[in-house]
């Protein structure tokens, strides 16, 4: 596994119209699991959707070093999944977009599908459209979707929502392995814990300025805090 | 708020009232004995209907064992048929073709307002104006029809597709766009299936609709029903007119019939409950 770089922030300012940061310049490599910490409305989001390329930043640039087409992996806030296809259909887009053309093309794309599936345990449903599954069912649907994508990078808008704690280690098992094969994974993140458990690093927003810190240095400074 | 509804509504009646009384210029003398002349007209000439359009014509012998096969009104009806189905399937793979390039969520402003310009050009000319075009341009026929309607249908089904592709969330489409999706991807497994529902029961208004407006364009010669009906109304026989009329009204309501059959297997309804014929009748209630 290659420890260059895989997405690299060059002073970003990012924002609709009034910048929401101070330039950010940082880095993430092969592997490493970045939660987004601060309160509602700072700027989280906006981060994710200009690195996904959905936001134009206001300045700056970003660099994204992926090997092939298909190497970003994006779960939005309100999942992206299309309600009235199956679920089957919906892990495939995942499949679909970086499996270059040959003719096992199809049974390749097939294999991926259904073994994103049975890691996150929702075989039972896979000839269900989406819409008549839960919340906690639709994002291990969305999880998969990029499981069989087999991303470089992995972004995700507060993707572990209000799972319960089942749900959590089910969908964190399978993001799990994506990191084992050198996925890095940048999640926005409102649970702490979650981040806590999960998580190489934090980028704490405060006032515009990205805090970036090792897990460890954050549950120090976390629990200093809570000491004074 | 409901006060002020009715407040409108009055205001926009009066205002089509006076419009009216402008457009007759004041003449009302003109609708005196106008329902009166309409019964005698409806008594004397067209009832009852003659059901003559019904059975075999003199010529060509019919060769068929049911007499019916041969008549004025299978003949026509399934001409017409045939031509609102055939203009329909080409007319909605036209503008789904189209209408992808024409929705501002799927592609850039100066991609997607050319495509909308010329879609309602194709829109602002009636399929009865495409049909007398075709005509000119490749003589009578069903063919005519065909184009005719065709190019009516996409600038029709073209409009209705666009809106409401525009009108579909938009994270499935960021999350496609983000992944790395084609545009032709997006289209075939993001934006079709999450919009199948609509964009069939469009297919199924517009099937109905080319059907009623295919006896209008076989009027002026590009075949079906309506070259029957033009023919009779030039002998003057308002009799068979109005054989033909109940005809196309039977015909119009058992596609409607079919219409909503074909819905209810695809809508929210039919998670949960199949449809049956009484159902499909009577709006069904929400199962409790």
């Amino acid at each position: 596994m290659s420890n260059e770089a895989i997405l690299s922030l060059n002073d970003l300012v990012i924002g609709y119209g009034d910048p929401l940061s101070e330039p950010i310049s940082l880095e993430v490599k092969p592997g490493e699991i970045i939660a987004i910490l601060g309160p509602s409305g700072i700027g989280k989001t906006t981060l994710i959707r200009t690195i996904a390329g959905l936001v134009r930043p206001l300045s700056g640039s970003f660099t994204l070093n992926l090997e092939r087409r298909g190497g970003l992996g994006y779960i939005p806030q309100r999942l992206g999944l299309v309600r009235h296809a199956t679920v089957a259909h919906n892990v495939s887009l995942g499949a679909r977009v970086n499996i270059p053309w040959s003719k096992t093309m199809f049974q390749e794309r097939k294999e991926r599908t259904y073994e994103a599936i049975r890691t996150l345990g929702i075989e039972d449903k896979a000839t269900e459209p989406v819409r008549r599954l839960s919340g906690g069912q639709q994002r291990r649907v969305a999880t998969a979707r990029t499981l069989a994508q087999q991303p470089q990078l992995m972004l995700a808008d507060e993707f572990l929502g209000e799972l319960d704690q089942t749900n959590v280690d089910i969908v964190l098992g399978a993001v799990g392995k994506l990191v084992e094969n050198g996925t890095a994974i940048v999640m926005v993140e409102h649970h702490e814990d979650n981040a806590k458990n999960f998580a190489t690093r934090i980028w704490e927003i405060k006032e515009k300025q990205f805090l970036d810190m090792t897990i460890e240095e954050w549950i120090e400074q976390t629990s200093t805090g809570e000491e004074e | 708020m409901k006060y002020r509804l009715f407040g409108i509504l009055v205001v926009l009646f009066f205002l089509a009232w006076r419009t009216l009384d402008g457009l007759v210029e004041g003449d009302w003398g003109r609708l005196e004995g106008g329902l009166s002349n309409l019964g005698v007209f409806f008594r004397e000439s067209m009832w009852p209907p003659n059901w003559s359009v019904l059975e075999a014509r003199s010529y060509p012998v019919c060769e068929e064992d049911i007499e019916f096969f041969c008549s004025v009104g299978y003949l026509g009806m399934m001409e017409t048929l045939k031509i609102a189905f055939v203009s329909t399937i080409l007319g909605f793979v036209g503008a789904i073709s189209l209408s992808s390039l024409a929705a501002r969520n799927l592609m850039p402003i100066w991609v997607a307002v050319p495509v909308r310009i010329f879609l309602s050009a194709v829109r602002s000319l009636p399929s009865l104006i495409w049909a007398i075009l075709f005509v000119i341009v490749i003589g009578f026929g069903p063919l005519s029809g065909v184009l005719a309607m065709t190019f009516y249908t996409v600038g029709y089904l073209g409009k209705l597709q666009y809106e409401v592709f525009e009108g579909m969330p938009n994270d499935p489409l960021e999350a496609g766009r983000a992944m790395g999706l084609s545009r032709p991807s997006i289209l075939m497994n993001i934006v079709i299936p999450e919009n199948g529902n609509h964009l069939l029961s469009q297919l199924m208004f517009m099937f109905e609709y080319n059907v009623r407006h295919g006896t209008v364009i076989g009027i002026v010669g590009a075949g079906g029903i309506g070259y029957y009906i033009s023919t009779y109304l030039k002998f003057l026989q308002y009799d068979k007119v109005f054989a033909l009329l109940i005809l196309i009204f039977i015909v119009v309501v058992l596609i409607d019939l079919l219409s909503l059959a074909v819905r209810s297997f695809v809508n929210e309804e039919g998670d949960v409950r199949k449809p049956t014929w009484l159902n499909m009748l009577i709006q069904a209630r929400k199962q409790d």
